[in-house]
C-alpha cells in the first residue's frame, strides 16, 4: 500500500522546472488513473515541454493545499471502473483524489487545472488513498476522449510528474518512504525513462521515427503496436542493445549515450527472440546473470533460490536451458532480469508463451515491484492484459507514437483493443480472397 | 576403540568389492593393474642388484619422491569422500589425540600402502645386496611408509577443510592438467639425458637435493649409507618430516572436529560446474561460460580437434620433400601454437545473439576479453608445455629448446592478442549454436576471410624477428636461442596485453554494433 503514495513533489529543489511542470500535468493525469498502480503521476498530456510547465506551475502552486474531496459523481464512476479494473497488487494512490477534481475539466485543458492536485497528494499521505481510487476513474473518461484525437501531440509530450517517490524507492523498497507515507520527492528521480526524438533506421526504413516517451518512475508502462511497428527496436535502444541514430535516452536521469554502463546498471532486460546461453543449466544461467551484474556469488546463489521458488523453476534448475519450453525460458530469463534488483525493467513480450498461472505469478511479482517504486516498461500484443495491468500506455504505429497517456486516456470509451485497431488503421475490408471461399476439395 | 576402527577399515576395504557388477569389475580390474604394476616394479628393483650404487640411488630417490608426491596430491585431486574423515567420528565423543592416532594407524591399512610396502621390501633386499645393513633398509621402509600415509591423511584433511565446497570434476581436471604440465616435460627431459651406462651428473645433483627434502629423505637413507655420504642430515629430515606431519595431523583433526562444514555452500555450489571453480567475478563467470562451451559445443570441439591434425599433416609434404626428419620434428609445434592463438579470432560470433547478455549487463571490456581467452589458455598452455619438450627430444638437440619455446610463445600469445581485437572489430558469421560445425552460413561479404587472413598475417609479421632468431639457433647459434626465448615471451606478452586493451575498449564502444551484427546473421 505504501508504495502507492507517490506523490511527493512538494519541492523540486533540483529541477524546479520539471517538477512544476510535472505536477501540473500530473494532476490531470492522476485523475484519470483509475487503476491503482502505484503511481501514475505523470500523464498529463502536454507536449509543451518545459516552458509550458512552468506556467502551470505558478498557478498550480497556490492550489496545492487543496487535495480536494472527490466528487460524488466521480465516485460512482470510479466504482464502476474500479470493478472492471483489477489492480490486485496495490492499493490506490492518494493522488487520485485530486484527479477527480481535474477530471471534469479533463482533456485538453488538463494541464492547467490539474495543477493543484498533484501537489496535494503528497500531503494526503497514506490515508487518503483508498478514496482516491474511485475518483480517478471518472475523471479519466472525459480526459480520454480528447487525447484520442488522432494526433500524437496531446498525448505525447507529458513530461510531467514522474518525480514521485519512485526513484527514491528504487529497487528495494525504501523503508523511509513508507514511514513517511509521502515519498520523498526525488528531485533527481522524476522519470525512470525519458526518450526524446529517438530515431532508428535500418537501411531506408524508419524502424523508429522520432519517438518521445516519458515513463515516470513507479509506473507500469505498456507499449503496444502492430507487428513491425518498432516496439522491439525501441526497447532494444532503451536497453542499450542498439544505438539510436538520433535522439537521447535517459534512464533515471543518466544519459545512456554518455554513460552507457551506468545506465545499463539500472536496467533489467528481457529481450524477445534473442538467444541465451542455453548450454548452461538454469542454475548456471541465473548465476551468470547475477555475476555479470557484479553481484557476489553468495548473494546470487541465495537470490537464485528465491527466484526459482517464485517462478516455480526449482525442478528445472539442474536441466540445460536448451531443454526448456518457451514459457520456462521466458520465466528463467525474466528471473535473470530481476536478479540484480534493477530500477527499470525493460520487458519485450514478457507474457508470450507463458501459461496463465505463471503469468498471474509474474504479474504479481511485477506489481509488487512497481508498488515499491520500480518501473516496468513492457511491450505486448495482449490488449486485455495491458488494459488491466498498465498504468500508462503508448500506441506505436510505424515507428511513431500515435497515442500516449493513461490507459483510460488512450482508450476513451472504447476498449483498448478497439482503440488500438482504430489507431493502427482499422480493419480494412479484406478483398481479393474470394477464391478462399470456393473450396477445392 | 582402536580395534573397532581397524575392523571398520578392513570392512571398508572388502566392501569395495561389493556392489553392482560393473562396479566390482572396475575395482577388480584396478586391483589387477595395481598388482601387475607392483610386481613389475619389484622385479625391476631386484634386477638392479648388480647396477652401480649411483644408479640404484637415483632410482630409489626419484621413484620414492614421486610416489610420496602422489600420496600428497591424490586426496587433493581426487574428488573422493574419505571414509576415515575425522568428522565422521565427531559424534562419538572420542578424545582427539586417540582418534588422531587410531585414524593414522587405520590409514596404514590401504591398498596403495600395501603395494608400497611390497616395493619397499624389494628395495631393501636390493640395498642389502649392495652392502647396506638390512636394519637401515627396514628403517627406511618404516619412515617412508609413515611419511606417505600421514601425508595422505593430512592432505585429505586439508582438502576437506578448504577444498570441499569448490570440489568438482572440473577442478580435478584442472589439477590433472597442472600435474601433466609439470610431469611430462620433466619426464621427457630425463629420458633425453645422455645415460651411456652412467648416471648423468645433473641428475645426481638433483638426487642429492631431493634427498634433503621431505619427499625423498626417507627413501634416500639406504642410498646415503651405501654411497658413503653423510647420513645424519638425511635421517634428520626424514624424522622431522614425520614429526611435522604428525603435528599437522593432530591440528587437522582438532580443526575438523571443532568446525562444521558449510553444507549450504556445498550444496548450492553443486551443479554450478565450472562456475563453481572460477572466481565469482564477471570475468570469472565469462571464463566459466566459455569453458562450458569449449568442452560441450561441437563447434568449438571440432575447431580444437582440427589443430593437432593440421599440425601433424604439415610434416607430410616436408618429409616427402626430403627435409631431414630432425628438422621436420620441430615444425608441427609452432604450427599448433599459431592455430591455437588464432582460434578465438571470431569468438564473439559463436555466441550469436546471446551476446546481448554481456552488452546489456554492462560488462567491462576487460572481463569479456580475458574471460574468453581462459579456455584457449587452459588448452593451449598444457598442450604446448607437453609438445615443446617432446618435439625437442625428437629433434635431438636440447640447445634448441629455448628457441622453440620462444617461437611458440610469440606465435601463441600474439595470436591471442590480435584475436582479442578482431573478434570485436571484425566478427563474421559462423554456424549458429546447435548447428553442425561443418554447416557454414552464407556470407555476403568477404569480411570474414579478410579478418581471418589479417590475424594470421599479423601474427606472422609480429613473430618474424623471433622466428628468425629461432632459425639462427637451429643453425647452431646458441645465443640466438636465448634471444628467441626472451624476445618471444616479451613480444608475445606485449601484443597480448595491447590486444586485450584495444579489444576491451572496442568492446565497450561497439556493443550496439555487435548486436546488429549478431541479429543480422
Amino acid at each position: 500500500m505504501t508504495a502507492s503514495l507517490p506523490v511527493p513533489n512538494d519541492i523540486d529543489p533540483e529541477e524546479p522546472d520539471r517538477h512544476s511542470s510535472a505536477r501540473v500535468v500530473r494532476i490531470t493525469d492522476s485523475v484519470p488513473q483509475p487503476s491503482d498502480k502505484p503511481r501514475r503521476p505523470a500523464r498529463a498530456p502536454r507536449q509543451g515541454g518545459k516552458s509550458a510547465p512552468r506556467k502551470k506551475r505558478a498557478t498550480a502552486a497556490p492550489v496545492d493545499p487543496g487535495p480536494p474531496p472527490p466528487l460524488p459523481s466521480d465516485l460512482e464512476i470510479a466504482a464502476s471502473v474500479a470493478a472492471s479494473i483489477v489492480v490486485p497488487p496495490r492499493p490506490p494512490l492518494p493522488a487520485p483524489a485530486l484527479d477527480a477534481v481535474a477530471g471534469p475539466e479533463p482533456v485538453a485543458v488538463a494541464a492547467p487545472e490539474p495543477v493543484a492536485v498533484a501537489e496535494p497528494e503528497p500531503v494526503a499521505v497514506v490515508e487518503p488513498e483508498p478514496v482516491t481510487v474511485a475518483e480517478p476513474l471518472p475523471a479519466v473518461v472525459p480526459a480520454l476522449a480528447p487525447p484520442a484525437a488522432p494526433v500524437a501531440e496531446p498525448v505525447l509530450a507529458p513530461p510531467v510528474a514522474e518525480e514521485p517517490e519512485p526513484d527514491a524507492t528504487p529497487g528495494e523498497p525504501a523503508s523511509t518512504n513508507e514511514s513517511l507515507a509521502v515519498p520523498t520527492l526525488p528531485a533527481a528521480t522524476g522519470d525512470a525513462l525519458v526518450l526524446r526524438g529517438v530515431t532508428k533506421r535500418f537501411g531506408s526504413t524508419h524502424a523508429v521515427d522520432g519517438i518521445d516517451l516519458t515513463v515516470p518512475a513507479g509506473t507500469f508502462y505498456g507499449l503496444v503496436g502492430p507487428n513491425g511497428a518498432g516496439k522491439t527496436t525501441t526497447l532494444s535502444m532503451i536497453a542499450g542493445l542498439l544505438e539510436p541514430d538520433r535522439g537521447t535516452i535517459q534512464v533515471a536521469g543518466v544519459d545512456a549515450a554518455t554513460h552507457p554502463l551506468a545506465a545499463k546498471k539500472l536496467m533489467g532486460v528481457l529481450p524477445d527472440r534473442l538467444r541465451t546461453f542455453d548450454r548452461l543449466t538454469g542454475r548456471q544461467l541465473l548465476y551468470y546473470y547475477g555475476v555479470l551484474r557484479g553481484l557476489p556469488p553468495a548473494v546470487v546463489e541465495s537470490r537464485t533460490a528465491d527466484l526459482a521458488r517464485a517462478f516455480d523453476l526449482q525442478d528445472a534448475l539442474g536441466r540445460s536451458v536448451s531443454d526448456y519450453s518457451a514459457g520456462m525460458l521466458k520465466k528463467v530469463m525474466l528471473a535473470g532480469a530481476l536478479i540484480h534488483s534493477p530500477r527499470l525493467l525493460v520487458l519485450d513480450e514478457p507474457f508470450e508463451a507463458v501459461d496463465p498461472v505463471s503469468s498471474a505469478i509474474i504479474l504479481d511479482i511485477l506489481s509488487a515491484y512497481v508498488a515499491h517504486g520500480g518501473t516496468v516498461i513492457l511491450s505486448s500484443h495482449g490488449m486485455e492484459l495491458v488494459q488491466r495491468v498498465c498504468t500508462r500506455v503508448a500506441v506505436i504505429v510505424a515507428g511513431q507514437v500515435l497515442a500516449e497517456g493513461t490507459v483510460d486516456e488512450v482508450r476513451g470509451e472504447l476498449t483498448l483493443e478497439q482503440r488500438f485497431v482504430e489507431l493502427a488503421g482499422g480493419l480494412s475490408d479484406v478483398e481479393g480472397l474470394e477464391w478462399l471461399h470456393t473450396f477445392s476439395g | 576403540m582402536a580395534a573397532h576402527v581397524l575392523r571398520l577399515r578392513l570392512a571398508l576395504l572388502f566392501g569395495a568389492l561389493r556392489g553392482d557388477a560393473g562396479h566390482v569389475v572396475r575395482v577388480v580390474l584396478g586391483l589387477i593393474a595395481l598388482v601387475v604394476a607392483t610386481a613389475a616394479a619389484c622385479w625391476a628393483l631386484l634386477t638392479m642388484r648388480d647396477a652401480s650404487t649411483d644408479a640404484v640411488r637415483t632410482v630409489t630417490v626419484l621413484g620414492g619422491s614421486a610416489v610420496t608426491l602422489g600420496f600428497a596430491l591424490a586426496p587433493l585431486i581426487g574428488a573422493l569422500d574419505d571414509p576415515l574423515d575425522p568428522r565422521r567420528f565427531a559424534l562419538f565423543g572420542l578424545s582427539r589425540g586417540r582418534l588422531a592416532g587410531v585414524l593414522a594407524v587405520a590409514g596404514l591399512i590401504s591398498v596403495p600402502i600395501l603395494a608400497l610396502l611390497a616395493v619397499g621390501v624389494c628395495a631393501a633386499i636390493m640395498w642389502a645386496d649392495h652392502g647396506v645393513p638390512i636394519a637401515v633398509g627396514i628403517v627406511s621402509i618404516v619412515l617412508g611408509i609413515l611419511t606417505c600415509s600421514l601425508l595422505a591423511r593430512v592432505c585429505g584433511a586439508l582438502a576437506s577443510l578448504f577444498l570441499r565446497e569448490r570440489r568438482s570434476r572440473e577442478l580435478s581436471g584442472v589439477f590433472v592438467l597442472v600435474v601433466l604440465v609439470v610431469v611430462v616435460p620433466v619426464g621427457v627431459f630425463l629420458a633425453s639425458l645422455e645415460w651411456r651406462g652412467a648416471v648423468p651428473s645433473q641428475l645426481l645433483q638433483a638426487v642429492d637435493a631431493l634427498a634433503l627434502t621431505p619427499f625423498g629423505a626417507a627413501w634416500a637413507l639406504p642410498g646415503a649409507v651405501g654411497a658413503g655420504r653423510a647420513v645424519w642430515p638425511v635421517a634428520l629430515v626424514a624424522v622431522a618430516t614425520i614429526v611435522a606431519l604428525s603435528l599437522l595431523w593432530l591440528w587437522g583433526v582438532r580443526r575438523l572436529l571443532t568446525t562444521t562444514e558449510r553444507p549450504g555452500t556445498g550444496r548450492e555450489r553443486a551443479g554450478l560446474g565450472w562456475f563453481g571453480v572460477a572466481p565469482g567475478t564477471p570475468g570469472g563467470a565469462i571464463a566459466a561460460r566459455s569453458l562450458v562451451y569449449w568442452f560441450g559445443d561441437r563447434r568449438y570441439v571440432v575447431n580444437a580437434l582440427v589443430i593437432p591434425v593440421a599440425a601433424a599433416i604439415t610434416t607430410v609434404p616436408l618429409l616427402i620433400a626430403g627435409v631431414p626428419p630432425e628438422i621436420v620434428a620441430l615444425v608441427p609445434v609452432p604450427f599448433a601454437a599459431l592455430f591455437l592463438g588464432w582460434l578465438p579470432h571470431d569468438d564473439v560470433a559463436y555466441d550469436s545473439t546471446a551476446i546481448w547478455m554481456h552488452i546489456s549487463g554492462g560488462v567491462r571490456g576487460v572481463s569479456d576479453r580475458v574471460g574468453r581467452l581462459v579456455p584457449v589458455l587452459l588448452v593451449g598452455v598444457p598442450l604446448l608445455a607437453v609438445a615443446v619438450p617432446v618435439a625437442t627430444s625428437l629433434h635431438g638437440r636440447w640447445a634448441i629448446l629455448p628457441a622453440l619455446t620462444g617461437v611458440c610463445a610469440v606465435l601463441f600469445l600474439s595470436g591471442l592478442g590480435l584475436s582479442s581485437i578482431s573478434s570485436v572489430v571484425a566478427p563474421y558469421a559462423v554456424s549458429r549454436p546447435g548447428e553442425s560445425p561443418f554447416q557454414q552460413p552464407q556470407r555476403t561479404s568477404a569480411g570474414g576471410a579478410v579478418a581471418q587472413g589479417l590475424v594470421m598475417v599479423g601474427v606472422l609479421v609480429l613473430s618474424a624477428p623471433v622466428v628468425w632468431c629461432g632459425w639462427l639457433a637451429l643453425q647452431g647459434d646458441a645465443e640466438a636461442a636465448t634471444t628467441a626465448l626472451w624476445g618471444g615471451l616479451a613480444i608475445g606478452l606485449g601484443v597480448l596485453v595491447v590486444g586485450v586493451v584495444i579489444g576491451s575498449i572496442a568492446f565497450e564502444r561497439r556493443g550496439a554494433r555487435l548486436m546488429e551484427f549478431a541479429e543480422s546473421t
